[in-house]
């Protein structure tokens, strides 16, 4: 009966007097974040057939794919108006590549080959806040320098990264909150063996604390 | 200094194979030393026999063998040169100081359709003289397109002038057991022993052969370009001797092959693509492993195929070290 009473009473306090982030001019946060997998292109191990135009023959098949992979994400935002504000981030994030090998011609014993790659994204975006209660939305757009090196260290890619989305800001004091987001990347490169843009799915979660 | 000239034959066959950065390069002794076999003047002068066979008369074969070289020749990033001299009644035989390419009438060696033998100066082990014979017991044709039931003259040619430049034979192609013999179900490479069935063209060179010639002759920049594979593979432990070696580049679709050539199953594969390379062992079961690799100790051929568990970057003008394929007994 007690318990039942305290709960009434939380909830109340939250109800009464709700926090919402202060007017600040910065906010400082980091976080995780979830970047979606995609296939990464490649050929076929082939050999030629006599006689011309014959198809060639298939010592094995590949099938390759970047997995999608869990990553950390810091960012600082600067307001320029209590709704406006510009922000600088760096995630750090190590998918695989995988190559799954197939129709092996004699049948070899392997089916996968891979190597991690370690993805650096630094970049910048506007942000657009909506309101100043407690949930706070918000919408983003942005672009970024896209950095990737393979487990060996020797063989790099970069390039440019867009991206955009939007999120929720959930106060949980006048300075710290809860940041939610989600959104695509559009990278003109990839560690792959098809070069291409791909757009993937972005998600993250973050504490931020504004100051 | 005196100089001791040994003459060495390869009839399709491999002298030896030098156990550093090799797989394709033919070998000779230079006192305790294997060093690749090589070419230390340019341009290479050579001349045609003028007799005429049946389909083929000396002027056509003169252009097919010029076709060939020119083949050879056209490899970025690699300084050879030859020059015809002229026709000859001199036959393609080592020890006349020319280096003779033509047909000659062999039916002792009826299932070989050419060969290349050389001259080599045993103190450098730079190639002095080489000879080229097609065995005219076969039918031969120089027609553009092949011709039936006839070897085609310019890719034959190909694959033996890969031998005069100092090729060993490359074992990137499949083949089955057919009529007693062998037949070529697919090639990725002109150095590949068996031969396309008569009246098919082979022609064109494969990163195989770009990378085998280009590991003998290549400039600087080619070496600044490319990268190479080092490692080992074992079995049970121990290393296997014999096993073939391919790198295989999913975005560029290259396959360059080598072998382990030493009882430890050490293997270098060289000319490589910088980039990110499937690698795959295979036991040399298309052919007879003699024709690959001259070995004082057994071949191992009792293993499985097997593929690498990692992709292998490949560093631009530098070497992944450390592959090791494990393969499994048959």
């Amino acid at each position: 009966m007690r318990r039942r009473c305290g709960l009434v009473l939380v909830l109340a306090s939250f109800a009464v007097a709700p926090p919402v982030f202060a007017q600040s001019r910065f906010e400082i946060g980091g976080g995780v974040t979830w970047t979606g997998g995609f296939d990464a292109g490649g050929l076929d191990a082939l050999e030629t057939r006599p006689g011309a135009g014959s198809t060639p023959l298939t010592l094995f098949a590949t099938d390759s794919r970047v997995t999608a992979a869990a990553g950390v994400r810091a960012h600082a935002a600067w307001f320029l108006t209590p709704r406006l504000a510009i922000e600088g981030a760096g995630e750090y994030s190590r998918p695989a590549l995988e190559t799954t090998i197939s129709n092996d011609f004699e049948r070899a014993t392997g089916s996968v080959a891979e190597i991690d790659v370690a993805s650096y994204v630094f970049g910048g975006s506007v942000l657009l806040h909506f309101g100043a209660r407690r949930l706070v939305p918000f919408v983003f757009v942005g672009a970024g320098y896209l950095r990737q090196l393979d487990g060996d260290g020797t063989g790099a890619v970069t390039g440019a990264e867009f991206h955009g989305g939007g999120g929720v800001k959930y106060a949980l004091s006048s300075r710290v909150g809860l940041r939610v987001d989600g959104g695509i990347s559009s990278r003109d490169t990839s560690m792959a063996f098809e070069v291409k843009r791909r757009t993937l799915p972005v998600i993250g979660a973050s504490v931020a604390y504004r100051f | 200094m005196k100089r001791i000239r040994a003459l060495a034959v390869v009839a399709a066959l491999v002298l030896s194979a030098p156990a550093v950065s090799a797989y394709l390069k033919l070998g000779t002794h230079v006192g305790a030393n294997l060093v690749p076999l090589h070419w230390g003047a340019f341009p290479i002068r050579y001349f045609v026999t003028n007799r005429d066979i049946a389909g083929v008369t000396a002027p056509q074969l003169q252009q097919a063998v010029a076709g060939a070289i020119a083949t050879w020749s056209g490899v970025r990033d690699v300084s050879i040169s030859s020059q015809f001299v002229g026709f000859t009644g001199a036959s393609p035989i080592s020890g006349d100081g020319m280096t003779v390419i033509g047909f000659q009438n062999r039916p002792d060696l009826d299932l070989v359709l050419g060969s290349t033998s050389y001259t080599v100066d045993s103190v450098t082990g730079e190639v002095i003289e080489s000879d080229i014979f097609l065995n005219s017991i076969f039918p031969w044709s120089v027609a553009s397109g092949g011709e039936e039931g006839r070897q085609d003259v310019q890719s034959i040619a190909l694959h033996e002038l890969g031998h005069l430049l100092g090729l060993g034979h490359s074992a990137l192609g499949e083949t089955d057991l057919f009529g007693g013999g062998r037949r070529v179900l697919g090639a990725e490479s002109v150095m590949f022993p068996i031969a396309f069935p008569a009246g098919n063209l082979n022609r064109a060179l494969h990163a195989d052969d770009v990378a085998g010639l280009s590991d003998v002759y290549g400039s600087d920049a080619f070496r600044a370009s490319t990268g190479s594979i080092t490692g080992r593979v074992t079995k049970n432990g121990s290393g296997v001797l014999g096993a073939h070696i391919v790198a295989f580049n999913p975005e560029s679709g290259t396959l360059v092959g080598g072998f382990s050539l030493t009882p430890d199953g050490a293997f270098t594969i060289g000319g490589l693509e910088p980039g990110l390379h499937v690698v795959r062992a295979e036991p040399l079961d298309d052919g007879d492993p003699g024709s690959f690799i001259d070995s004082p100790q057994p071949i191992d051929l009792d293993f499985r195929p097997a593929i690498y568990s990692r992709l292998v970057s490949v560093p631009k003008g530098g070497t992944a070290n450390g592959v090791e394929v494990k393969v499994t007994p048959k």
